[in-house]
Parts: structure tokens; C-alpha cells; sequence
């Protein structure tokens, strides 16, 4: 597997298949002497500012503490938690259960309160 | 025969939709100046236009895919967010257009200054975008917006002569104010070929759940509706050559486009024309800012989608909401339709060949498109239009400064 072409800002889905981001950041362990391993994945604004620069990273991340929306975020998924990876990866969590779903729901509350579709 | 009527109304609202403020002044301006001389540049933008949706429904409906998230998938996040960003600008101006070109509908109707409009259509849009699934506003604007045949009735009404018309189908070079007609040529491919078209007809085979056994479908409709929206451009262009021209009437306002339908609609002709623009122009609004939604949705792996709840949808929701609040701010400042139409054309020139040379690829990549990818002459056309494309961009800059006034 390539990692940057096959994983990396591929679209995640949960384990109900529900969109939960794309793959912003893969979180690499580098070992001594040994090759380095595939830890987690992660999803995040912050994450993926930080690979334009690091700057915008930190700008991001402030802003997501900023407007109350830091927690569980940027999203780590560990690599246990990967079940598929093909043209989407899959994993086996619930979005309700990681901070991927914190802005969504803060702005279903706000959508919510104008729509009735 | 389902398929059938689905396909006749794929055609119907590609014809529907194709005149909006871009394509309507920049025909009415090349009439007036040029007579029939720039009749080819439609046809060949309505080619580039149809070859690259067909493209990007292939794309949707292969592999599941729009362009924006195969962008994403295949090029990374600096490019995405590069082609985002570009795109987003563009989406603004010409969204802030639009609503300028409906409110100046309103106002030649009613006689109220066009900002007092502004406001209360883009209440109008943002009711379509909150309250309409993909059908209502796909087809039912699509199908309002056959009111813009007017330019083309108009037309047949003049009586044109054939003989011109022909040749109005040749390339040729101007005798006279050769800047202002290569402006004018980039300005109408510029306006015909609006990338938001390219996700925004992706995303609908996406929301309308298209596979491979609707290919032929997709091609038809490309190619068959989007040739018969161009002679919606091309009526326009005949009526404004034979009513403007010779009476050297130039199109810098919409009230002056509006005279073209004098002759033939008489006392009629002010609210026939207000009408089709109106329509037009409400109808792009709706879809410029509903692809900004599924363009930000799309590249960030947000869940997205006009036939869901909006509440299940959230960050979608407000994210085509937010395009259209901030272009209608931007609009309340008063700015002429018109003007801002044309910098947005030539800033759709500049970011088109971005916009192409990934669709190459794309179109080339076993992943997405399996065996349908693009053959030879599909590819070839697609480099030559990245290359023309980008030597256009080029040069829409200065000629925007020595032909556009």
C-alpha cells in the first residue's frame, strides 16, 4: 500500500457508513533500526492547516479552542480501529463517539432551528 | 421509458439553463458590435462546455465520484485547496452577478433601483436552496428558465438572413477593433464554460445515483441539451446584431440589451426580456450557491446532499448559505452587474486551464473511470484546450483593459 496515495485525504466513513472527514494527517511511529510504523490516522482542520504551515495549524487549532469545538480533535484514530481502506476508509468507530461530529452538531442545532426539511 | 423522460428532461433543463448574466451580455455585446462574426465562438465554448460535463458525469457515474472530491482523492490537499480557492472566488462573483442580474430584471420591471431587489431575491434563493430537493431545483428552474427561448423567437421573428448566419460560423478575424472582439471571443467562452458547471452537473448524477448504465444517457444530455442551450446564446447574439448594430446601439447597461426585443415584441419587449434574464439568472444564483456547498462538502468529507434533511447536512447547509449571504453583501454595495460579469468571465479564463488539466488526468485513471476512459481524441482536445486555455489566460488581462470598455 501507498500511503500517500491510498490513504492519505481519502474520505472516511464510520462504521454505519457515515462521512466523518477526509484523512488530513497519518501519524507515523519511527523506530530504531526497524522500519516505521503506521500508528493512527487523523482528521482536523487543524491537522490539515498544519500541512500547508505549521502557522496555520496553530491559527486553526486557536480558533477551534476559541469557538469551543477543540474537544476530541483533531480526530486520532488508531490503526486498530481501520477495518478497510479502498477508495474510502472504513473504521470502527461511531462518529457520535470522536470529536469529528462536533461542529456538525453544533450547526444542526443552529439548522434546526430554521428548517423544517 | 423512464429512462426516456429522463433524459428528454435532462435536455430540456440544460436548455433552460444555459442563458444567466454571463452568456446573455456577452451575446447581446458581440451582436451589437460585431454582427454575426463571433456566432462560432459560441458554438466552439458550447463544444468545450459539453465535452467537459460529459466528462464529469462519466466521472459521478463510474466511480461514485465528483470532480471536487477526485480532486482531493487523486491530487492532495495543497491542489484541492488551491482549485477551492479559485474556484470559491469565482463562485462569489459570479453568484454576485446573478443576483445583480435578477434584481436589474426586477428593476426594469418595476422601475425601483435594482438594490432595492437584491435583498428579497436572495430571499427567494435561499428559500429554493432550503426548501427544494434536487429536482425541484435542477428540473423545475431548468424548466422555468425555457422562458429564455424568448432570445431565440426573438430571432426567428427578424428574420435572419441564413447566408450570414453561415458564415457568422466560420472563425474569422475582425476588420475593425480587434481588441474589443478577442475580448469579446475569450469573454463568451469565458461565460459559457462556468467550472461551477462541471461539479455542480457531477454532483447531480451523484444525487440522482447515475452508474455506468447511464452513460449514454449523461452523453446525450451533454451534448444534445447543451447544443440546444447555445442557440438560446446564439438568438441573443442574432437579435442584438440585427436590432443594436445598425442602429450602433452598445451594450453597457442591461436597460440598453433590453431594447433589442423592440422591434418584435413591441410594448412587450422591456418585461419579455426582464423575464428571461430574471429567470436565468435566479435559476444559475441557486446552482452557484449550492455547488459552493457541495464543493466544500465534497473536498472535506463532509456528508452533503440537496435531497437530504438540511439538518442532517449541517455544515453543507450553511456552508451554500454562507455563499449566498456573503454574495449578497457584496452585491448591496451597489456594484454594475455588468462590469462585475465580465471580470468574473475573465477570471473563469484565467483559472480554466487549473480546472482542465486535472480532468485530464482524471478522465485517464483506471481507479475512477475503469474502462471508460477518455480515447484519443477526447484526450487530445482536452491538451490542446489546456495549452489554448492557458495562453488565453494570458491574455484576457490586457485585453479586458483595451477591449472591455
Amino acid at each position: 500500500m501507498n500511503l500517500v496515495r491510498d490513504v492519505l485525504d481519502k474520505l472516511v466513513v464510520d462504521r454505519n457508513g457515515r462521512e466523518m472527514g477526509r484523512v488530513d494527517a497519518i501519524v507515523l511511529e519511527l523506530r530504531e533500526n526497524r522500519p516505521p510504523i503506521v500508528r493512527a490516522l487523523e482528521i482536523g482542520p487543524a491537522v490539515l492547516a498544519a500541512r500547508l504551515h505549521p502557522a496555520l495549524g496553530r491559527l486553526a487549532a486557536t480558533v477551534e479552542e476559541v469557538a469551543g469545538l477543540s474537544e476530541g480533535r483533531p480526530v486520532h484514530l488508531p490503526m486498530t480501529k481501520v477495518l478497510t481502506v479502498s477508495d474510502r476508509v472504513t473504521v470502527d468507530v461511531a462518529i457520535g463517539e470522536t470529536g469529528a461530529a462536533n461542529v456538525e452538531q453544533r450547526l444542526r442545532r443552529l439548522v434546526r432551528g430554521v428548517s423544517w426539511k | 421509458m423512464k429512462k426516456i423522460a429522463n433524459v428528454i428532461l435532462g435536455v430540456i433543463t440544460s436548455i433552460g439553463g444555459f442563458a444567466e448574466v454571463g452568456s446573455v451580455s456577452t451575446a447581446a455585446q458581440a451582436g451589437a458590435g460585431f454582427g454575426f462574426e463571433l456566432l462560432w465562438a459560441i458554438a466552439l465554448a458550447a463544444l468545450i462546455l459539453a465535452m467537459l460535463v460529459e466528462m464529469s458525469g462519466r466521472l459521478s457515474a463510474v466511480s461514485g465520484r465528483t470532480f471536487a472530491a477526485a480532486i482531493r482523492d487523486r491530487f492532495g490537499a495543497h491542489f484541492q485547496l488551491t482549485l477551492l480557492g479559485a474556484e470559491l472566488l469565482l463562485d462569489f462573483l459570479l453568484l454576485t452577478a446573478e443576483l445583480g442580474g435578477a434584481a436589474i430584471a426586477l428593476q426594469l420591471i418595476t422601475g425601483n433601483d435594482f438594490r432595492w431587489w437584491i435583498v428579497p431575491v436572495g430571499a427567494v434563493a435561499c428559500a429554493i436552496l432550503w426548501l427544494g430537493n434536487f429536482a425541484v431545483i435542477e428540473d423545475g428552474l431548468g424548466i422555468f428558465g425555457l422562458v429564455t427561448l424568448v432570445f431565440v423567437v426573438a430571432a426567428w421573428q427578424l428574420n435572419p438572413p441564413a447566408s450570414q448566419i453561415k458564415m457568422g460560423m466560420v472563425p474569422s478575424i475582425a476588420d475593425h477593433d480587434l481588441a474589443r472582439y478577442s475580448f469579446l471571443m475569450v469573454s463568451i467562452v469565458g461565460a459559457t464554460v462556468s467550472p461551477y458547471l462541471l461539479n455542480f452537473y457531477g454532483s447531480g448524477a451523484v444525487e440522482e445515483k447515475w452508474s455506468e448504465k447511464d452513460l449514454w444517457s449523461n452523453r446525450v444530455t451533454a451534448f444534445v441539451g447543451i447544443s440546444f442551450g447555445a442557440v438560446v446564446s446564439m438568438g441573443t447574439l442574432v437579435t442584438a446584431a440585427l436590432v443594436l448594430g445598425p442602429r450602433h446601439i452598445q451594450v453597457d447597461s442591461y436597460e440598453q440589451a433590453a431594447l433589442m426585443f423592440l422591434p418584435v415584441f413591441s410594448h412587450r419587449a422591456v418585461l419579455f426580456f426582464a423575464c428571461a434574464l430574471g429567470i436565468g439568472c435566479l435559476g444559475a444564483a441557486v446552482e452557484i450557491a449550492l455547488n459552493a456547498g457541495y464543493v466544500f462538502a465534497q473536498g472535506f468529507g463532509w456528508p452533503w446532499g440537496a435531497n437530504k434533511k438540511r439538518a442532517d447536512t449541517a455544515r453543507f447547509t450553511v456552508a451554500m448559505t454562507g455563499m449566498l449571504g456573503a454574495s449578497l453583501l457584496f452585491a448591496l454595495c451597489g456594484f454594475d452587474p455588468l462590469r462585475l460579469t465580465l471580470i468574473s468571465v475573465g477570471i473563469t479564463v484565467i483559472v480554466m486551464p487549473i480546472m482542465v488539466l486535472p480532468m485530464l488526468v482524471l478522465m485517464n485513471d483506471d481507479l475512477l473511470v475503469k474502462t471508460h476512459r477518455s480515447g484519443p481524441i477526447g484526450n487530445i482536445l482536452l491538451a490542446v484546450l489546456t495549452i489554448v486555455g492557458a495562453l488565453l489566460a494570458l491574455v484576457v488581462v490586457p485585453l479586458e483593459i483595451l477591449g472591455g470598455s
